[in-house]
């Protein structure tokens, strides 16, 4: 009997499964020929996320703007947070043969970078290139079939910025994500220029959301002010650490401007969907011709935004320098 | 873009990436249908896999010899996991959790403090990368014969048939003199080796490990055990043997990430990947049980 009912619901799902497939690639098919000449971009991202998002905008909007947008397929691949996703994206990518692949975070881009020797990889939203793809000596040049943007800010003239503002301070602690490859080594290359400045530094990093609270609590009791650095987690997170360090009157260094939004005093801004953009204008003078993939190198964020959240800082009585403009303006 | 041999050319990579979510579900299979326990040590020994396997290659071993340190490494989580639960007496699924959850930390040591590790293909000789899609699929079906035929004799050997029985039903287990408490310690550390190489396998073919890699692990685990089971108990209605259920967790594995190739290849938002995974497995999970309800004769154990 089971058996009988399971064979006729088997039966039934696979005729349904066979048929949509059918039906869509019938009407795949028509629409195929005019795809002829265009562009054809496969986009891995990690994850959805504000910044991620707003990398990918900026890029496709470049390549529309150059191109138009009837002479540019974009196919969409978001990993949902699964590192094997990117892999199973990529292999797709590489299987459809596309033109070009824009791998957004760290993930996307090794996976790309281990589907394929041949199709030019830009990477964006990738701190270091040279740790993310283990080349020994970088120097901003890959010299295979991967180029791209970097969000790294200029960390020392972070580091700096606190101590700008508040030149008295003895303990800084740096509030990160422990899962999150590019943090680690912002926190290391912000802990040793401070150090040299004789300034105490503690890292409190934390797994995920749910022990953000509890770290913040410790790193606010232990420090006179806190840096965050570029830190996923971190940003989709600023409201607890806000919750926590506001009350206890700690200011917040931040590297980026989301996380600064919510719960920073001032930061260094790197702006994503800019950067974005930055990695489309290398995509055209690739798909151009103008120039060859293994000879282009790493681009950095030019020139960061000094911005301050007028509302904390105002609330905890600091004033920032002129060159400072609020966040939002 | 979306066309059949679009779908074609893809289809290698899921077949390559399915064996080894094939592989990883056979240690899965071991707790939750030979011990008939589920051990959610496995998001966090996947990953522990993957960490020490690259780990180990970038200090030069050569890279069979990182996925057997790796199987060891993953025994050993899998007999902690084992111990608190047998020795201290916490319910094995929360034992498992404890452990996932330790094992986070420990596996960001064991990869030097850093989320994300990575083993350039050009610099280092790996056993399986997706530069070579073929190439995977051969390593990857030698690998799962090689397992299918370990454990089809090993679960026949004394010992083996212990932990069967002891899965079967423990009382009777303990009745005939078995101890049963040492026979899922067992069952723990092999299903947590293999899972461990598996992840290996999966770091290898993928280029880095990655802290968040293991993430999910059980469920895709336990999709491809159902949608095997599915598949064989429509093939053979009468039963079949050991080896034929444990070639169908490669196979479930298989079609998983075959699924999982459609659902991009047809552009649905892969945000929504672990939503349609839920469903699935909830749905053949409960299938046989409505089946019952109806009056039919139970197919699928447990």
């Amino acid at each position: 009997m089971a058996v009988f009912v399971w064979r006729g619901i088997m039966k039934k799902l696979l005729t349904i499964i066979l048929s949509l497939l059918l039906a869509v690639t019938m009407t795949a098919c028509k629409t195929e020929v005019k795809e002829e000449e265009k562009f054809v971009i496969g986009i891995c991202q990690i994850e959805t996320h504000a910044a991620l998002d707003a990398a990918t905008q900026g890029f496709k909007d470049a390549l529309i703007a150059e191109f138009g947008e009837d002479k540019l397929v974009f196919i969409d691949g978001n990993a949902a947070g699964d590192p094997a996703t990117c892999a199973t994206i990529c292999n797709g990518f590489v299987a459809d043969g596309v033109d070009m692949i824009l791998a957004n975070s760290t993930p996307a881009l090794q996976a790309a970078a281990a589907a394929t020797t041949t199709i030019p990889i830009l990477g964006t939203s990738v701190t270091e290139y040279g740790v993310a793809l283990n080349i020994e000596n970088f120097n901003g040049l890959t010299g295979f079939n991967v180029s791209g943007t970097s969000d790294l800010a200029p960390l020392d003239e972070q580091a700096q910025m606190i101590l700008d503002i508040m030149p008295d301070v003895q303990v800084v602690g740096i509030l990160y994500c422990s899962s999150e490859a590019n943090s680690i080594y912002q926190v290391k290359v912000v802990k040793e220029y401070l150090e040299s400045k004789k300034v105490t530094v503690k890292t409190f990093a934390f797994a995920d959301s749910n022990d953000i609270y509890l770290v913040t609590g410790q790193a606010i009791e232990e420090c006179d002010a806190l840096y965050i650095p570029t830190d996923n987690k971190a940003a989709s997170s600023a409201e607890i650490i806000d919750s926590v360090a506001f009350p206890a009157g700690v200011p917040i260094f931040c590297g980026e401007e989301n996380t600064c939004l919510k719960c920073g005093i001032v930061s260094l801004a790197i702006n994503y969907y800019d950067l974005g953009v930055t990695t489309g204008q290398m995509a055209i003078k690739l798909l151009k011709g103008e120039v060859k993939i293994e000879e282009m190198p790493i681009e950095y964020f030019s020139n960061p935004v000094k911005k301050y959240n007028k509302e904390i800082c105002d609330a905890l009585g600091i004033t920032v320098p002129d060159d400072f403009i609020p966040i939002g303006e | 873009m979306i066309t059949l041999s679009n779908l074609i050319y893809r289809l290698p990579g899921g077949v390559a990436q399915g064996l080894i979510w094939g592989i990883m579900a056979l240690g899965i299979y071991i707790t939750f249908r030979v011990l008939n326990v589920s051990d959610l040590t496995v998001d966090g020994s996947f990953t522990t896999g993957g960490a020490v396997t690259i780990m180990c290659i970038l200090a030069g071993v050569n890279p069979i010899l990182a996925l057997i340190i790796s199987f060891i490494v993953g025994i050993l989580t899998g007999v902690v996991t084992g111990l608190i639960h047998t020795k201290l007496k916490i319910p094995a699924i929360l034992a498992g959790i404890l452990v996932q959850f330790g094992l986070y930390s420990i596996n960001l040591h064991i990869m030097n403090m850093s989320a994300n590790v990575s083993a350039n293909p050009d610099r280092f000789n790996l056993l399986i990368s997706m530069r070579d899609v073929p190439n995977a699929i051969l390593i990857g079906i030698i690998i799962s014969i090689v397992h299918i035929a370990v454990l089809y004799w090993y679960f026949g050997t004394e010992q083996g048939s212990a932990i069967r029985a002891t899965g079967n039903n423990n009382n009777m287990a303990l009745a005939q003199g078995i101890n049963i408490n040492n026979m899922k310690v067992i069952g723990f550390g092999i299903g947590n080796g293999i899972v461990a190489l598996a992840g290996g396998l999966m770091a290898q073919y993928q280029g880095f490990a990655d802290i968040n890699m293991g993430r999910g692990a059980i469920v895709i685990g336990l999709a491809a055990i159902i949608i095997g089971e599915v598949v064989i108990n429509s093939i053979f209605k009468k039963g079949c043997s050991f080896y034929t259920r444990l070639t169908s967790v490669i196979i479930g594995g298989i079609l998983y990430y075959i699924a999982m190739v459609v659902i991009l290849w047809l552009r649905i938002d892969s945000n929504d990947l672990k939503l349609f995974t839920a469903i699935i497995v909830t749905v053949f999970l409960a299938l046989p049980n409505l089946n019952v309800k109806k009056g039919g004769k139970q197919n699928v154990k447990n």
